[in-house]
């Protein structure tokens, strides 16, 4: 998948603070095995003015990449939770 | 457990943090968290506004700055950074506040920037400070160039430097290695184990919010004045917030992990300790609540009782100076008493003393002086000679000025000549101050006070604007049609203003131009220095208060004047009174023409011909009654005395005018219903305004003799009817203690409806007293020295009308206007003939530079043109103007002005004019002045080139030459305006002279024009029904004809509600095109 195609993660369940730890991906259930990186991305909200895109709030993101399986085979994920709305979506596979 | 943040920057980093100090401590006590810091970037000015939130939300204070770092590092190059001081809990803060104080005051740049030899200079103050060296530090730096060595090289050069250092690990989980990134602060984390150097975590806080982020990237493009872009801001995502404890312990966790550590308790435990040890006390160690005055040395004695009798000595002799009846000597000496009392009680001998000495020092150097504000109502303020009205004789009270009951220090102000303000500044810094900056440990006593810019909207939308690349045009448009209203309202007021309608205000960058302006709001943008205070304190002011370099060069406390009282510094305003100038002038002038000397101090308060004036309401250049409303109220009012004066000054306010308290008293006063005195209890007290409370003092002393309360009890219940809580609290009180001082409920009922609806609107009287001498003062000159006052106006221009006005008014007086002239013209208005003349000045010229008016004067005096444009220094379109208005008529009779003005471009293309001074005359003769034969200039053309050039229709009025369109109308003039009938329909034609839309009843706008037809001044009204037709050519136009109707306000007051309003000069072409078609 390439980094301009972005999934919703879907029943996205946490550990007690934001950390992710399983969701569904392609109606499979991913388990997280390890977090590899996380971060976080904000910025460029006025490239976004005249288009109409423009949020007040900045658009900040928090970003985890991690290793999760459905069964068997390891997968590398990027997870992204919307700071504002909580929503959740897969960034890179 | 709970987290303690440790560096914290809000909205007092200027253009920096986002916040105000008291929505972090806000947010941190929600938190539950037990202190928080203040570590705000270059300065300590939002330090007492924060310690105050921390009182008031429950939590301690700590303290700090961000402040700039260059250190040599390990190959010899310049190392800077930005580190964090801390002040500790064991003498910090005021080592923190000399630090500060000498590093901006020994910076040339005014930047301040530590460096190793100012901190080995001072290392008294550093070392009595925590230091913390965080993302930003040059230690980092090095961290993140992985060299270890150099971070620990340049650590070892400052660790003794400071009491205490830690390596400050701040992760804001940026991607990546450097700065703010987790890797970042665990290997900063593993370089403090390492090196078994403490390590702390913080936040680096700027926001309180995620949400703040936009401001913060604003912010940093404003401050650097660049637009928008990634490489500008410092920013990389939205992490930089006012966490909650347990986000900080899982960022703790997650660094302390990342660094090969087990747990993040060692690192938690170290910060937790690190926040024990610098909780600041409010008042221990910040001094909120506290007061310091002057030490008794500083007024020439050596201990507090001293003082008490130094001032008890100086006031008894004030008794003898002031008073002379043995009536009035034993009621001062009771009064003294009884406030001398109250001053020990509350320990400000000093403060009276010390603004008696200022005072002193002002009329010795023959600056005039006078007291405004509360401090009037002192006897002791009288006597000292700070104030010049007596406050037994018109009823003043001291509980009004100071009370044991107030905690607050109270305001004695003075007014000063606005021309010589700064030379008390000067005088004031000389004897309390000291300017040894480099010196460690020295003293001052003052400082000027600091004021805090904050955004509003003009502002807000100028750098908003510009950080989002909004077209300067569109900046400039948006920005200028905002009144002065808070940022956050922009919206808002641009809904209301109808002709912004037009502008597309949802064009996406301007709606985000507005967005981020209005969240600009109320952030501090500058510092600037307050107009006229000054804070007096002992020899500890310098370990209470950072001060830095004002832009006047003055040393100013980086504290505004609410944080100056918080931290009981005694502030004293000197304000700059253009009216005082020219009293003095006036003065100075009246003993050079006639020899004379008046001390306007001492005339007598009853002088019948100075009333006279007053009622007949030719007041222009008057203080405080110059204005057409305030003609019209003197008109019907018709001030008699000095009390009269007073009451005026108190009613010609928002107050007064929206309760409508004039109506009642004109009524009483001028006996077409009788004054109402709800009780004879209260006759004493009110019997002077006709029965309304128009004076605080009023209700101090109706609450005092209705419930048997002293003056000063009364006085906190007058202050707290000033709010709802407060009012309903004084209600609940006032009822029963009335009655049990025997008044029935209807009389109970009356008067709190009174005191309820007025509490708010009155007036303090010794306020208004303060005012009323200088009115009556310029009043008093006005009548018996018309030339010398007038010219004082003119020279120092105290009030709010053009000088063409004034002097208009001088001609009316039969004061001849003596044209400009090269060889008697002044520099200043100087009266002429034995008084009988006003002589133009020089700086009136348009474009005149002091240094010309000064060498013009020096080569005087000059024989003719050639001679002045080869001596005098003046430019040549100064000297075209000079011609053209005149100056040069007296030394050439034979020829005119055209001839002049030909005669100096001859001059200019001379070779005589290349050649300066003594040499000219060998071998170049200067071209001849002959008559060219060209006609004079008509009249009206003089006048033209007068109003151009001076802003003075000096040898005539303008209004003249429309002399016989305005008689062929049937215009009256305004000197005849009183002649008519009311309700008659009339027509008066003027140059404008004020338009105001002052506050009425009703709430409307109303538009009051003053004209000026030559004859005196007309008032018209015009009310909302015209205001759509007329307001047009009312705002564009200067010379009016206006049509409308007479209303009698009074003996000497008469006004037009207008109904039509024109150009006068179009009026006049269409008229005359008329008349030159009849000819025909």
């Amino acid at each position: 998948m390439s980094a301009s195609q972005v999934n919703s993660a879907l029943d996205v369940t946490i550990d007690g603070a934001t950390t992710p730890i399983e969701f569904t991906y392609k109606g499979k259930r991913f388990r997280i095995h390890a977090v590899l990186s996380r971060w976080c991305e904000a910025g460029g909200w006025w490239n976004r003015i005249s288009d109409g895109k423009y949020r007040p709030d900045d658009q900040a993101r928090a970003l985890w990449r991690v290793e999760a399986a459905p069964i068997g085979a390891l997968t590398t994920f990027e997870l992204e939770r919307d700071e504002l709305t909580g929503k959740w979506i897969i960034r890179n596979v | 457990m709970s987290f303690i943040h440790l560096n914290v920057a809000s909205g007092y980093s200027l253009k920096y943090g986002t916040t105000q100090p008291s929505d972090l401590v806000q947010r941190a006590a929600e938190f539950e968290m037990p202190a928080l810091a203040l570590t705000d970037r270059d300065g300590l000015a939002g330090a007492i506004r924060f310690t105050q939130s921390c009182v008031d939300y429950g939590i301690a204070p700590i303290i700090g700055v961000n402040c700039a770092i260059a250190i040599k590092d390990i190959n010899g190059g310049d190392s800077k950074g930005r580190i964090t001081l801390l002040a500790h809990s064991d003498g910090g803060w005021r080592s923190l506040c000399r630090l500060m104080t000498s590093l901006t005051m020994t910076s040339e740049t005014r930047i301040p920037v530590l460096t190793l030899d100012f901190l080995k200079q001072f290392s008294q103050y550093s070392t009595n400070v925590y230091a913390m060296h965080g993302p930003e530090s040059p230690i980092s730096s090095a961290i993140q160039n992985h060299r270890f060595d150099q971070a620990l090289s340049i650590f070892n050069q400052t660790r003794d430097l400071f009491a205490s250092n830690a390596i400050e690990c701040v992760s804001h989980l940026v991607a990546g290695r450097g700065p703010r990134s987790t890797e970042h602060a665990a290997r900063s984390l593993i370089f403090a184990r390492d090196n078994d150097l403490d390590a702390v975590i913080t936040n680096a806080v700027r926001m309180k919010d995620r949400t703040d982020g936009p401001v913060a990237d604003v912010l940093d493009c404003v401050r650097q004045l660049v637009p928008l872009h990634d490489r500008h801001i410092e920013r990389r995502n939205a992490e930089g917030f006012l966490k909650s404890s347990d986000e900080m312990i899982s960022l703790a966790a997650e660094i302390a992990r990342a660094a090969g550590e087990r747990t993040p308790r060692a690192l938690l435990k170290t910060t937790r300790e690190w926040a024990e040890r610098s909780l600041l006390s409010p008042q221990r160690d910040i001094g909120l609540g506290a007061a310091h005055l002057p030490e008794p040395h500083v007024v020439g004695v050596n201990t507090a009782q001293e003082m008490r009798t130094l001032l008890r000595a100086r006031s008894e002799a004030g008794i003898n100076w002031r008073y002379s009846s043995s009536d009035q000597i034993s009621k001062a000496r009771a009064r003294l008493d009884d406030e001398l009392a109250t001053v020990a009680t509350l320990g400000y001998e000093s403060y009276f003393l010390t603004v008696a000495d200022i005072s002193d020092m002002a009329r010795d150097a023959g600056i005039r002086v006078a007291a405004r504000g509360s401090g009037a109502g002192s006897l002791i303020c009288h006597l000292l000679g700070i104030s010049g009205v007596d406050p037994m004789q018109h009823g003043l009270l001291m509980e009004r000025f100071c009370s044991p009951l107030r905690r607050a220090l109270p305001d004695i102000d003075i007014d000063v000549e606005s021309a010589r303000r700064l030379e008390i500044y000067d005088m004031v810094f000389k004897r309390y101050g000291d300017s040894d900056w480099s010196a460690p440990n020295n003293q001052s006593r003052c400082a000027v006070v600091a004021m805090v810019d904050t955004y509003r909207a003009r502002h807000a939308i100028r750098d908003a604007g510009a950080a989002l690349g909004l077209p300067g045009m569109e900046i400039d448009m948006l920005a200028k049609s905002m009144p002065h209203v808070r940022a956050r309202n922009i919206a808002a007021t641009l809904e209301s203003l109808p002709e912004l309608r037009r502008m597309n205000t949802s064009a996406p960058l301007m709606a985000a131009t507005i967005d981020m302006a209005q969240r600009l709001d109320g952030l501090p943008r500058h510092l600037a220095m307050h107009p006229c205070a000054i804070v007096l304190s002992d020899g500890g002011f310098l370990d209470r208060a950072p001060l830095m370099s004002s832009a006047g060069g003055y040393p100013m406390v980086a504290f505004d004047k609410d944080d100056v009282e918080a931290v009981g510094l005694l502030k004293l305003d000197v304000l700059g009174v253009r009216m005082q100038s020219t009293i003095a002038y006036s003065m100075k002038e009246i003993e050079r023409v006639h020899k004379e000397v008046v001390d306007i101090d001492t005339v007598p308060l009853d002088d019948a011909a100075t009333y006279e004036l007053i009622q007949s309401t030719r007041t222009l250049g008057i203080f405080q009654v110059e204005s057409p409303g305030q003609r019209e109220l003197v008109g019907k009012l018709a001030p008699k005395t000095f009390t009269d004066l007073i009451i005026d000054i108190s009613l010609f306010r928002p107050g007064p005018v929206k309760s409508d308290m004039i109506t009642p008293f004109l009524k009483a006063r001028h006996g077409w219903s009788p004054a109402q005195i709800i009780h004879p209890d209260l006759y004493e007290i009110l019997a002077h305004t006709e029965g309304v409370v128009v004076f605080h003092e009023q209700v101090i002393q109706i609450i005092a003799t209705m419930t048997g309360v002293s003056l000063a009890t009364a006085d906190e219940k007058r202050r707290a009817l000033g709010y709802k809580v407060g009012q309903q609290e004084v209600c609940d009180w006032f009822f029963p203690a009335a009655t049990a001082k025997g008044y029935e409920l209807p009389i109970i009922n009356e008067i709190w409806d009174v005191l309820r609806a007025f509490a708010s609107f009155g007036f303090c009287k010794a306020h208004a007293a303060a005012f009323a001498l200088p009115t009556y003062q310029s009043a008093w000159l006005k009548t018996h020295y018309p030339a010398a006052f007038l010219a004082g106006v003119l020279t120092h221009d105290p009030g709010m009308y053009p000088k063409r006005l004034i002097v208009d008014e001088a001609r009316q007086m039969g004061i001849t206007i003596a044209p400009l002239d090269v060889n008697a013209s002044d520099s200043v208005y100087r009266v002429e003939d034995h008084g009988n003349a006003i002589r133009i000045a020089l700086s009136t010229v348009s474009g005149i530079s002091d240094t010309e008016v000064q060498s013009i004067i020096a080569g005087r005096p000059y024989i003719d043109l050639n001679d002045f444009v080869r001596r005098s220094g003046a430019s040549t379109p100064v000297t075209e103007s000079m011609i053209l208005t005149g100056a040069f008529d007296a030394l050439h009779v034979d020829v005119n002005r055209r001839d002049l003005l030909l005669h100096l471009s001859d001059l200019q293309k001379s070779p005589s004019a290349a050649v300066s001074g003594a040499q000219m005359n060998l071998g170049f003769e200067p071209p001849a002045l002959i008559s060219s034969g060209l006609p004079a200039m008509t009249a009206a053309e003089s006048v033209k080139y007068e109003v151009d050039r001076l802003g003075i229709d000096m040898s005539r009025h303008m209004i003249e030459f429309y002399g016989e369109f305005l008689n062929a109308i049937g215009a009256v003039r305004s000197s005849d305006l009183l002649k008519q009938r009311s309700q008659s329909s009339v027509l008066v034609a003027g140059i404008k002279v004020a338009m105001q839309t002052p506050p009425v009843r009703s709430g409307k706008r109303v538009i009051f024009l003053t004209l000026d037809d030559g004859y005196g001044c007309s008032d018209s009204t015009f009310f909302t029904d015209v205001q759509s037709e007329y307001a047009n050519v009312l705002y564009s136009t200067s010379l009016l004809l206006v049509r409308g109707v007479t209303r009698r306000t009074g003996a000497r007051g008469i006004s037009i509600r207008a109904t039509g309003a024109w150009d006068l000069r179009a009026a006049y072409e269409s008229w005359s095109a008329k008349q030159s078609t009849l000819a025909i």
